[in-house]
């Protein structure tokens, strides 16, 4: 079978959420059939600039096309385009702008995409930007969907749900964001499964050797990933400071990934900065416990990462996709205030049974679900069975053809912010003790 | 938080996030309940805060307010709104139908759009007013909740404060008691002893019997628990013959252990006391064991003293 991936970025360096997603997948799927990935040449997800050459290399293992974007994003024009279709009523043409202006849009990759007829399937990665949305358009009955999608307002843009019934097939993350995907698009015919994405986690990790290099002798919990406001850290930082003011602890905070906020320069806060893999997976062995602060996840790798290592993961439990996986596999906390976050620690902290046996189980949960050869079964899985009904005749749906010039600017649409707020929300329990109405939960959310 | 001891197998995430909700609870009402908070806050404001600066009926003053003088209506504006006519709807069409004209001479789009957006911002601004002096009056609940926690820790500085200085005046009187008066009791101390030994006689025997049975008995108790620690046979030996110090305080009178001030006087039970503490004390001494330093200046009689 011949399959092409497409995606925004991609490279051996490129470490953004869905890229690295991209790569695993892509990779892992060359092992069984004949993978293309095709991309754009930028490197920086702000600007979406060329910054690497468009053509043809190879990386590990895995024939990568690059295509320039037409244009750099402008982020002016993007936040204007952004207010009009999130909070306000607006049309079509509008959100085709505010497509356009997100990026990257890359003509020449959606051309090539509906030229390569020889592709079976192709499987697009990030439902949100310009490649996913015109590319599954333009090779129709043969595009299968990874949507990573978060829970922000870029859901309720009225684009998507004709793009989410419209492919053959979406491979979901996690059962909250099939929820909300079928609650926003009514797509439930659609073929999909729940697969997230597997990790490359060293058999041997070595706990004292990141002590001794680094210098850290008292026990610690680690966040990994970018330390940025979006992501929870700035929250994280008040939390474990109250934390350290309100216990006789000995516990450290380790940070590892690049900063976009400042660092509070704290004792007990230790920022490390990027770190290679090797260090990685050994801090997060010699962790305490992996804490992940993030309100918006559609899928967490580092805290699988955690899991496949066996150590707990302390989670943000306002994040819906956060929350289900810890109940789910009975390996993570969460906290909902800087109270439950203090006392929850304290809990993982002192008891050691708790963290072990959190950790045993989150072992066996990533076992069971996360480890590669269930990933890679589920994808096979899914072609053939696509296959299958291809050979059988089975009608595939076609896309439906944008309105017309009229229609396109008629300001009919409403706020993709509403649409978000009207959703249902919360974590997808097993004794579906789950969705809770999205008003109650907007009371619980910040402002 | 031994309390979280598990097993692998018996690990309920939920389970354990209820009991640490409940724990958050439970800590966060350790003084006041939030009901008992909003009736300080209402009630009793003016006694921690200055009222001329917070005021705690925020809301009801906002309610009176508001109905006094309402907010004005807000307007709807919508896309059609400029061309409408509620006299001749077919004057709406022919403006709608001359509108690309209009257009030659200025683009009523971006009109349309603010006004219709100040109409979205007004009515955001009115839903928001309760929810600001409702954040108001919450902050005033938490002022007044930090106020009484202020108040009562500086309560209780305080008395921590006087209770340190009772206790240094009082270990002062006791360190005045062992450096003047060591020598004085320490030759008499063998003699008892050593006068029971000689008569041989069967009260003797008993009394140091009995008085070996207390200080083991006194031995095991904590110092400062019962007020009598191990030295106080020495103490009370002491006591029973010498005034106490200047600047040594009297303890409080305790009914239940008897005035411990008659001891020094010939009240009941006083001379059974001296002479078991007299006892007691040369054993110490005999025995080759350090002397103890008296935890109290006057201790009560020995056998007051037993359980």
């Amino acid at each position: 079978m011949k399959l092409g991936v497409v995606v925004q970025r991609y490279g051996a360096d490129v470490n953004g959420g869905a890229e690295l997603h991209a790569r695993y997948v892509a990779e892992h799927l060359a092992r069984h059939h004949e993978v293309e990935v095709w991309t754009t040449c930028a490197r920086d997800y702000v600007t979406w600039a060329n910054e690497r050459p468009a053509g043809v290399e190879d990386v590990n293992g895995v024939t990568v096309r690059r295509f320039p974007v037409n244009r750099p994003r402008d982020p002016v024009d993007f936040g204007r385009r952004s207010t009009v279709v999130f909070d306000t009523v607006h049309s079509v043409a509008d959100e085709l702008g505010w497509l356009r202006s997100e990026g990257p849009a890359s003509s020449a990759l959606v051309g090539h995409a509906a030229r390569a007829a020889d592709r079976d399937f192709v499987i697009f990665f990030s439902y949100r930007y310009y490649h996913a949305w015109h590319g599954a358009r333009a090779v129709p009955g043969r595009a299968l969907l990874v949507p990573t999608a978060e829970r922000d307002p870029a859901i309720g843009v009225s684009l998507f749900p004709s793009l989410f019934r419209e492919v053959r097939a979406l491979m979901y993350n996690s059962f909250e964001e099939r929820a909300m995907i079928q609650a926003v698009s009514g797509n439930a015919a659609v073929p999909g499964v729940v697969v997230g994405v597997g990790s490359d986690v060293p058999a041997h990790v070595d706990p004292a050797r990141f002590r001794r290099q680094f210098g850290i002798d008292a026990p610690f919990i680690v966040y990994v990933g970018r330390v940025d406001e979006n992501k929870g850290c700035k929250e994280l930082f008040a939390h474990f400071q109250q934390y350290v003011r309100s216990s006789a602890t000995r516990l450290s905070l380790v940070v590892i990934g690049n900063a976009m906020m400042p660092v509070p320069a704290h004792p007990r806060i230790r920022h490390l900065g990027f770190l290679d893999d090797r260090d990685k997976f050994d801090a997060m062995a010699a962790a305490e416990a992996l804490v992940m602060p993030s309100y918006f996840e559609s899928l967490s790798m580092v805290a699988l990462e955690a899991w496949a290592l066996g150590r707990p993961v302390l989670a943000n439990g306002r994040c819906d996709v956060l929350r289900g996986q810890c109940v789910r596999s009975n390996a993570g906390l969460y906290y909902e205030s800087a109270g439950e976050f203090v006392e929850v620690l304290r809990a993982l902290e002192l008891s050691r049974s708790l963290r072990h046996a959190l950790g045993r189980n989150g072992h066996d949960y990533f076992v069971r679900h996360y480890a590669w050869p269930v990933i890679e079964r589920k994808y096979l899985d899914m072609l053939d069975r696509l296959r299958e009904d291809d050979r059988r005749g089975r009608p595939r749906s076609a896309p439906l053809p944008l309105p017309g010039w009229f229609g396109r600017r008629r300001r009919d649409r409403p706020p993709a912010a509403d649409v978000l707020a009207s959703l249902p929300t919360g974590p997808v329990l097993p004794s579906s003790r789950s969705v809770s109405p999205a008003s109650a939960e907007r009371r619980r959310r910040p402002a | 938080m031994t309390d979280f001891s598990v097993r692998s197998d018996s690990v309920d995430v939920e389970e354990i996030m209820r009991q640490i909700r409940a724990r958050v609870r439970e800590k966060r009402g350790v003084d006041y309940t939030e009901e008992e908070i909003r009736e300080l806050a209402s009630v009793r404001l003016e006694r921690f805060l200055d009222p001329s600066k917070v005021r705690s009926g925020l809301i009801e003053e906002f309610r009176r307010a508001r109905q006094v003088s309402p907010p004005p209506e807000n307007y709807d504006f919508e896309e059609h709104t400029l061309y409408a006519s509620h006299r001749l709807p077919l004057l709406t069409r022919i403006r709608r139908l001359f509108n690309p004209v209009l257009k030659l001479f200025f683009n009523p789009n971006p009109l349309i759009r603010a006004l219709h957006l100040q109409s979205k911002i007004n009515q955001w601004q009115l839903a928001r007013e309760p929810l600001d002096y409702e954040i108001m009056s919450n902050l005033v609940l938490e002022v007044t909740r930090l106020s009484i926690e202020v108040k009562n820790l500086k309560v209780r500085l305080e008395s921590v404060a006087t209770r340190l200085d009772f206790n240094e005046h009082r270990a002062r009187a006791l360190e005045g008691v062992v450096q003047y008066r060591p020598d004085a009791e320490a030759p008499e101390e063998p003699e008892a002893g050593a006068e029971a030994e000689a008569e041989g006689d069967e009260e003797g025997r008993d009394a140091r019997a009995a008085a070996r049975k207390r200080r083991r008995r006194r031995g095991r108790r904590r110092p400062g628990a019962g007020g009598a620690g191990p030295g106080d046979d020495a103490a009370a030996a002491r006591g029973a013959r010498a005034i106490p110090l200047e600047g040594a305080v009297p303890p409080p009178l305790d009914p239940a252990r008897g005035d411990p001030r008659r001891v020094e006087g010939s009240a009941p039970g006083g001379a059974e006391a001296t002479s078991g503490g007299a006892g007691t004390a040369a054993e110490a001494t005999g025995a080759g064991q350090p002397p103890h330093p008296p935890t109290s200046a006057t201790t009560p009689p020995e056998g007051r003293d037993e359980p």
